[in-house]
Formats: structure tokens, sequence, C-alpha cells
């Protein structure tokens, strides 16, 4: 009688080769153990930047920093020590400001086009296609676009505020539209259907049901564009100007803002001059630190609420 | 539970919009001193020269504390976007180190003049810790900057300096990573003075040899010179001051050993021959006591002024550089033109119909 | 509580023959509306592609071919071949890239296969915050802060590799200030890793659990799970991270010119000062007029063409993906 030879399991359909290892069970375990920590450590490598840059800043920047230098205005002079920031601060918010005016409406209009309208239709999908690449254009190509075609025919009006928030209007556009676009993708197609159901208009489905469901994150989204167009410095360097003192006025003369008083003050031989510049980084990162944090509130609200089966 | 959290979303946005503008106004109106109205009167807007950068802060902080209606605000960015902003009338006055070229559009707003008001030495700038007071010929300099001389001891630094000890240190060239006026005309003095050896052509960037360092600014290059031993660059003579730099005397066109100073550079614009529509040239001047490497420097003004308040302000601030604007300019480290400069310039100043 | 109560305010009126229903008005008014916002990009995006190629025509004009692949930038001379300066920009995102996606992937993976749950939305913001730091702040602190390390690091790791075949030739000729290819690629390493981390990090969100769970019980350890689950699935959506990732890279302006050290020429010399598009156009048009500003908004040209391709070449990988896998 003979026995058959068992057969030798089948081997699996995938090529096991990395579930193979030649010295066996204490070399894989190994492996793991580098990769984990390898994986864990970039992590903290990551932190290294963070921390570094924070921590100077704080530093450099707290010397002067307080509300005598949030509220008084740039020395004529760069070698004159003291004085504040409160021009480049005002500027920052107020062109800031305008640009999201410009770019959030507008933004979120267009989002709901092509979400609500054009869904995937030829234009909408060539809009789409165009706004992911204006998302990727140079800040600095931008301000060189509106020092051309808006600063150089305006003649004495050229130089201004509104110049800067065109400059960073276009650049948070294309965000808020994509943003925007992804949070309505997410509003449930049952609840436009309901509310079809019910006899409501496009319009008035959108009005009452889409957007205040895509409120909280379309609002995160503009604030996170927010804090990226109060940090640009490329666009703003010709199409602004400067200024010495406050003006409150977007449309009527030159304006500052506060990163373009860090990039003067980063090559600038005066120490004056370099110390106010850290002070408005420092200022710079606060601010910007403040919408991220703003963004990250009302994102936790809507997760709350999306959770609690609002 | 209705969505709470929905409506306080909502209320996120017209609240921060509120926010932003209260905070923004609250700051703004924060601390206004008695100075009165920012932009009533006249607001003048330059741009340009980052040269001339420093004069105009300071002559803008005396006048407006003088004529409390009046802003002035000169936004620097360089020679060249000044001249585009002039030519466009996108301000009101321009600084510029250098003039149009004949390819350069037309000025739109007509006739303009050139004003001459300060200049100011370009400082060879070196960090040398062992020799105190570096001599340097033009064809030494041209020679050190173009790689051709590489060490401290070299024979043509010796001969400059004879009774100096000359290290073997390298030589490390800094220069401007940005165009820049200066390193226009410090090309433009070293293409005039030692043709034979300064190759690389004069402009706002000239292609240094590879081996040489730059820096943003001038402070970039005043910071390179500072921490490298046996570093050497060009940097303005105000920004020198301000980084505490070591200046090296240089020889010139007449043969003596000058070192930068407000007076040599004045001396210079007392060497050369001021044209009818406001240029000159004070690079290599042949006055035995100028400062060789004295760079010139100009605001462009419409002869013809369309508003009247402007026209009247711009004719102030131009008429109070050439006075008290004169008498100051030294203790800001700029170099006062030579009283016949001034008469001219006041006459064309008072010409410019406002 | 009449039955009244419940009635709205409006009954709705039967349509007849021929109405149309209320609001079409509206919400046609609406529609254009979002149709025009929509139009603004495209219009924005010709006018900047105009005006641009325009301004730039003298460049193309009196360069030709050289404009662009001949390495000859010396302005004062009027040559503007820009070469050195294209392929400085693609050198600083290559090593951008070669820093900040292994950190970004490891980041990821510590995100959604290592970390704790409770951990990872910590985690995730803090990594976000690194986002909000605007460019002009990272260059200051570049600028101050690690120019001379670094350059110290340079001239030990140039020493100890000279004479090495390839890594000698590259790391030689150190800059002693620091100011250099590598220091403008690790300034935007640190900006482009949240934007690869986000993206990478959702990619590896979506592998099916199944999969994930199916190696596990066969006894592969974690890192073996990661390598035969995670890896395969999610190649193509880390490709199209990593190609974004460079468009971020290349678009990089202010950091990148504080700590460049501007030197357009062409080099291998990545330990040496170098030159990018952005950059030079950042330091340069302060002083440019004539031919030399329309080079330089060329320049812009070129960036933008680049940023198309980038947009384009990301684009295709992400919907093959989507067509493979069928994934949103």
């Amino acid at each position: 009688m003979t026995t058959v030879a068992p057969r030798a399991p089948a081997t699996p359909a995938r090529p096991d080769s990395i579930y193979r290892s030649r010295d066996g069970h204490r070399s894989r375990k190994a492996r793991n153990t580098v990769a984990t920590s390898l994986i864990s450590a970039s992590f903290v490598l990551a932190l290294v930047p963070l921390v570094g840059v924070v921590v100077f800043i704080v530093q450099k920047g707290s010397g002067v920093f307080g509300w005598h230098f949030l509220t008084t205005d740039i020395p004529f002079s760069d070698r004159d020590f003291g004085g504040g920031m409160k021009p480049a601060v005002v500027g920052t918010l107020l062109i800031t400001g305008a640009a999201t005016v410009m770019a959030v409406p507008l933004g979120v209009l267009g989002a709901i086009y092509l979400n609500e309208y054009g869904k995937q239709g030829p234009l909408a999908r060539l809009i789409r296609f165009l706004a992911e690449i204006m998302t990727g254009v140079p800040s600095i190509v931008m301000g060189l676009f509106i020092y051309l075609l808006w600063v150089l025919p305006r003649k004495q009006n050229g130089l201004s505020g509104f110049a800067g928030a065109l400059a960073l209007g276009c650049l948070m556009l294309p965000i808020v539209i994509r943003t925007s676009e992804e949070i309505l993708r997410v509003v449930p197609e049952e609840l436009r259907e309901g509310s079809y159901a019910l006899g409501s208009r496009k319009v008035r489905t959108i009005r009452t049901v889409v957007l205040p469901h895509a409120a909280p994150g379309i609002v995160s989204g503009a604030l996170l564009a927010v804090a990226r167009a109060a940090g640009e410095t490329a666009p703003l360097l010709f199409v602004i100007g400067i200024v010495t003192s406050t003006n409150t006025s977007i449309f009527n003369g030159p304006n500052t803002t506060l990163s373009q008083q860090i990039f003067r003050g980063a090559t600038s031989p005066f120490v004056a001059a370099q110390e106010r510049a850290y002070g408005a980084a420092l200022t710079l990162v606060l601010l910007v630190f403040i919408f991220t944090a703003l963004a990250r509130i009302v994102t936790s609200l809507y997760a709350r609420r999306s959770s609690a089966g609002g | 539970m209705r969505s709470r959290s929905r409506h306080v979303s909502w209320l996120l946005v017209p609240v921060l919009a509120v926010g932003t503008v209260a905070l923004a106004t609250g700051v703004a109106t924060a601390g206004v001193s008695a100075k009165g109205t920012k932009l009533a009167g006249a607001t003048l807007n330059g741009s340009g020269s980052t040269f001339q950068q420093a004069y105009q802060q300071e002559a803008t902080a005396r006048f407006v504390k003088k004529n409390s209606g009046i802003t002035i605000n000169y936004s620097g960015g360089g020679s060249g976007k000044g001249r585009t902003d002039f030519t466009n009338q996108v301000v009101d006055f321009a600084g510029t180190d250098g003039l149009f070229k004949p390819t350069d559009p037309a000025p739109k707003g007509g006739p303009y003049d050139y004003i001459p008001f300060v200049a100011a030495p370009i400082t060879v700038s070196y960090n040398l810790s062992s020799v105190k007071n570096l001599q340097l010929s033009a064809d030494t300099i041209a020679k050190i900057f173009s790689r051709q001389i590489k060490t401290w001891n070299d024979p043509a630094v010796k001969a400059d300096n004879p009774k100096a000890s000359l290290p073997s240190t390298a030589i490390t060239v800094a220069h401007r990573s940005d165009s820049s006026g200066t390193t226009q005309n410090f090309t433009q003095y070293l293409t005039t003075a030692a043709p034979t050896s300064w190759t690389l052509g004069s402009g706002s960037t000239v292609p240094w040899p590879a081996d040489t360092q730059a820096g943003n600014g001038n402070a970039g290059v005043a910071n390179i010179i500072k921490s490298t031993d046996g570093a050497v660059g060009y940097v303005d003579f105000s920004d020198a001051r301000a980084a505490a730099l070591t200046f090296a005397s240089v020889k010139n066109a007449a043969g003596k050993i000058v070192a930068p100073s407000v007076a040599a550079t004045t001396a210079a614009l007392q060497g050369v021959k001021l044209a009818a529509d406001g240029t000159y040239n004070p690079l290599n001047s042949p006055n035995a006591k100028a400062y060789p490497i004295a760079s010139p420097t100009w605001m462009l003004v419409y002869q013809t002024q369309t508003d009247p308040a402007k026209g009247a302000a711009l004719k102030a601030y131009l008429t109070f550089i050439l006075t008290d604007g004169q008498k100051f300019a030294s203790s800001v480290d700029y170099a006062p033109l030579p009283p016949a400069f001034v008469k001219a310039t006041q006459a064309r100043v008072n010409a410019i119909k406002a | 509580m009449a039955v009244t109560d419940t009635i709205p305010e409006q009954a709705p009126r039967p349509l007849v023959g021929g109405d149309r229903p209320p609001g079409a008005l509206a919400d046609r008014v609406f529609r254009a509306l979002a149709l025009g916002a929509g139009l603004l990009v495209l219009v924005i995006l010709g006018l900047i592609i105009y005006e641009m190629t325009n301004q730039s025509l003298p460049w193309f004009r009196a360069e030709g071919f050289n404009a662009i692949f001949s390495d000859n930038w010396v302005p004062s001379a009027g040559h503007y071949g820009a070469l050195g300066l294209v392929v400085g920009t693609l050198v600083v995102g290559a090593i951008a890239l070669l820093i900040a996606v292994p950190v970004s992937v490891g980041i990821a993976l510590f995100v959604t296969e290592v970390a704790h749950r409770r951990v990872r939305r910590p985690i995730v913001y803090t990594i976000d915050l690194l986002a909000a730091i605007p460019s002009v702040v990272f260059g200051l602190w570049a600028l101050r802060a690690l120019e001379t390390p670094l350059a110290n690091v340079y001239s030990s790791v140039s020493d100890a590799l000279s004479g090495v075949p390839i890594l000698g030739a590259l790391t030689a000729n150190p800059n002693p200030s620091g100011a250099s290819y590598m220091t403008a690629g690790i300034v935007v390493a640190i900006m482009i890793t949240p934007i690869i981390t986000a993206i990478t990090r959702e990619v590896y969100a979506t592998c099916p659990p199944a999969q994930k769970e199916a190696a596990l019980a066969l006894g592969a350890t974690r890192w073996e799970m990661i390598r035969g689950s995670v890896f395969p699935h999610s190649r193509s959506g880390v490709t199209a991270a990593v190609i974004i990732g460079f468009g971020r890279a290349v678009g990089e302006t202010i950091a990148v010119a504080l700590v460049i050290g501007s030197s357009p020429r062409l080099t291998e010399q990545i330990f040496g000062p170098g030159d990018t598009m952005a950059s030079v156009i950042v330091n340069s048009f302060g002083e440019a007029t004539g031919t030399e500003r329309a080079a330089l908004i060329g320049l812009g040209v070129v960036l933008l063409a680049v940023t198309v391709v980038i947009g384009v070449l990301a684009r295709t990988v992400l919907a093959g993906r989507q067509r493979r896998l069928g994934v949103a």
C-alpha cells in the first residue's frame, strides 16, 4: 500500500516574499520595530522645524511685542528704535478682509455652480480643471499680473490696498472653490431630494437645505484660505506701495502689511528695523494661528453635529 | 436637539466680519497722536532706489514735522521699478540711481527733470583684523572682485600697502544677490577706472565668478563681510556704518589715496560738471580730494504738475531737501551737493509748474 | 391645537397648462450668477496668460529658442538664457521632495496605522500648523537661525565625501555662508510636508480595512501589513500627492529668495549657491527695465506653464486611480 506523499500546502496566490524571511521570526520582528520607530520618528522630525520657528520668533519678537507695539505707527526712519506696527496690522486686516469679501462669496457661488448645476458637464469640468491649475499658480505671478494689469494703467490710484486685495483674492478664489465644492459634495443627496419632493425649487433648496448643512465646512475652508492669504508677501511687493502711518482706506493710497514689513526688515541693515520685523513676525504668526484655531473649532462643531445626527 | 451648532457656525461669519472690522478700527484709532488728519492736505507717493531710501526717510520725518498736513510715502523697490512707476504716473516722484535708456518708453506725464540732491560713497568694506587701514587701487579692486587675486598677501595688494603686513588669508568676495543700483555704480566705476583688469561689464547684476558669495541687500553683504575672516565686499556708506564695518581707502584718478567719507564725496561732485538736465557722473572724479567710488542718485519729477495740492507739496519738499536737507545729510551718512549744484537745481525746482 | 396650525402659509396652487412653477425667474438668475462666478476663474486665468505672454514677447523675440534652453543669464551683457534658472527650480523641488516625501509618508502612516486613535486629531492639527506659518517667516528663520549651522554641516560633509565619484561632485564647493540649493530645498521641504501628508493620509485612510485585517490575521507584523496591503493600494494616490507637492515646491518664492545665494548658473553643486525662476523674479524685478523685465515676466510664464503641466499630470494619475479602484 503506497501512501501518497502529502502534497505541500498550496502556496498563496500572492507572491509572499514579503512574509518569508531567511532567518525566521526574529528578523521580521526587528524589521517591524525599525520601521515603526522610523515612522514615529518622522513625526518628531516634522515637529523640529515647527518648534524651532515658533521658539525663534517668540524669542526675538517678544522684546518689542505688546499693546504699544500694535498701536503705534512705524517710525519714518529705519534706524530709529521704538515705534510699532499698527499700520501693518491694520493693513493686513483690511487687505485680507477685502480679499475675503471678494473671494469667498464668489468662490462659494462658483462651487455651487460646479456641484449643483454644472456637475459633470463639459463647462463644469473645464472650470474645475482650471481652478485646480489656478491653485498652483505661484503667488509672485499673481503679483506681477495685478501690477501689469491693474496698477500701471491706474496711474496715481494704482498703488493701493485694493490692488493687494485683488492679488490675494485671485489667490484665494480657486482654493475656496475647491474646498467648498468638496463640502457641497458631501451633503447627502437625500436631503436635496426631500426638499424637491416638498416642491422647493433649486434656489430654495440650496438656500434652505444645502448651504446650512455645508456652512460649517465652508466657513472652515474659508478661514484656512484667509490664514494663507494673510501670510502672503510676494504678490503684495509690487502693488501696495508703503506707508508709515495708518491708512484705513483701502481704495485710496498705498498701504502696508505685516508680511511686507517682515520682508523689508529681513534685508535691512538697521537693527531697529530688524527688531520691528521680528515683532511683526510674531504678530503675524499669532494672527494666522488664531484663524487656524477658529477653523478647527468650526470643524469640530461640524463633526459633533454630524455624529449627533443633526 | 436641533442643530444649534449649525446656527452658531452661520453666526460665526458675520461675527468674524464685524470683529475684524472692529479690531482694525480699534487698533487704528488707538494711539492716534495729535498729528491731526493723516491723509488730508496732500499725500506724495514715491518709489524707486533703495540707495536713497535712508535719506528719504530722514527727510520725510523732518519735513512732515514742519508740515503736518502732508504725508510722504517712499516705498523703495528698486530704481527700475521706480522708473517704471514714474513712466506710468503711478507715483508722484521716483528715486533712481541710473538714467533712462533711449530704448525706454517715454514717461507719460510729459517732460521731466532729474533732480540731484545727495550722493554717497560706496565703500569697499573688508574683514581683516590685522590690517587697520587697507589701501587699494582701482586695478587691484577689479582683480580682487573678478577673482584674479585670491589671497590677501598677493603682490598687487602688497604694492598698494607697502607698510602693512598682510596675512595669507584667502579672500572671500561678497556681492549683491538682488539687482541693485549700487552694483550698477560699483561696476561702472570699475569699468571706467580699471578697463583692462575688469572684464565682467557693468549693470545691476553682473556675472560674478562662481566662487563668490551673494547677500540679499546691503545688509546681506554686510553680514557676510562681518562673519567671514578675509571677506571683502561693496556696501553703501550708511549701511556699512550701521553694520560697523571697516572700509578701505581707494586711490582716486588724481593718484591720491582717499578714505570714503561724506566730505570726500562732495569733493567728487565738485570735480565734475552738472549737465542742464540734472545728470552728472561723479565716478572716478578728477578732483584731488575726491573719493572715486561716489554714487550719484536722483529724484525724478514731472515739469508740469497736474494736481495743485500735490505740486505745491512736491515743490516744498524738494526745496526743503535742497536747503535744510543739505545740512543734515551728513548726519545720516549722505553727502550734500556742492553749492553750485544746489543753485542750479533750485532754479529748476522753482521752474516746476505746480 | 387646530388642524389649521399645520397648514403651510401658502397652500400650493395647482398648475394649469402653460403655467411656469413659481420662482423660475429667481432660479434662472441665481444659476446665471453662479455660472458667472465659475466663469470668473476662466476669465482671470485667461487674462493672466494673455497679459504675461504679451509683455514677455520681447524676451522670446530676442532669444528665441535660447530663452529657455541656454544657460546664459547675464542681464548686464544683454543675455537672457534661463536654462540655469529652470534647472535650479527643478533641483530645489527635487531636493525638497527627497526630504519631504519620506517624512510625509512616515507621518501619514503614523497617523493612520501606528498612533492611538485619540491622538490622531491633535497630530493632524499640529502638522497643519506647519502649513499655517507664512513663507516669509520661514525665510526669516532659515536666514537667521539655520544658515550658519547648516554651513558647518555642508563643509563637514563636503570634506568627508571629497573624491567619492558622484557624491563628491555633488557636494563640492560648499558656500561658506550656507546659502545654497540644499538650504532652499530643506526650507521648501518643511513647507510642502503638510500638503503631501494631508493627501497621503487620506489615501491611506481609504485602504480597505478587510485587506489589512487579512494580512494581520495571516500573522504579518504591522510593517509587513503596511508593505503588503497599504502601499500597493496607495501607489497612485501617493504619486499624485508627490506631484502636487512638487508643484508647490516650484512656486515657493520668498523663502527661497532669501536663502538660495543667487548664482544663476547651471551647476550640480547642491551645497553651492544657485537660483530659481521665482527667486530671480523677486530679486531682480525692482531694478529691471526693457528686455530684462520682459525676460522676468517670461520666467513667470514659464513658471505658469510648469504649474499647468504638473497639474495635468496629477489629475491624470488621480483619474487613473479613481477608474481602477472606483474610489471617489
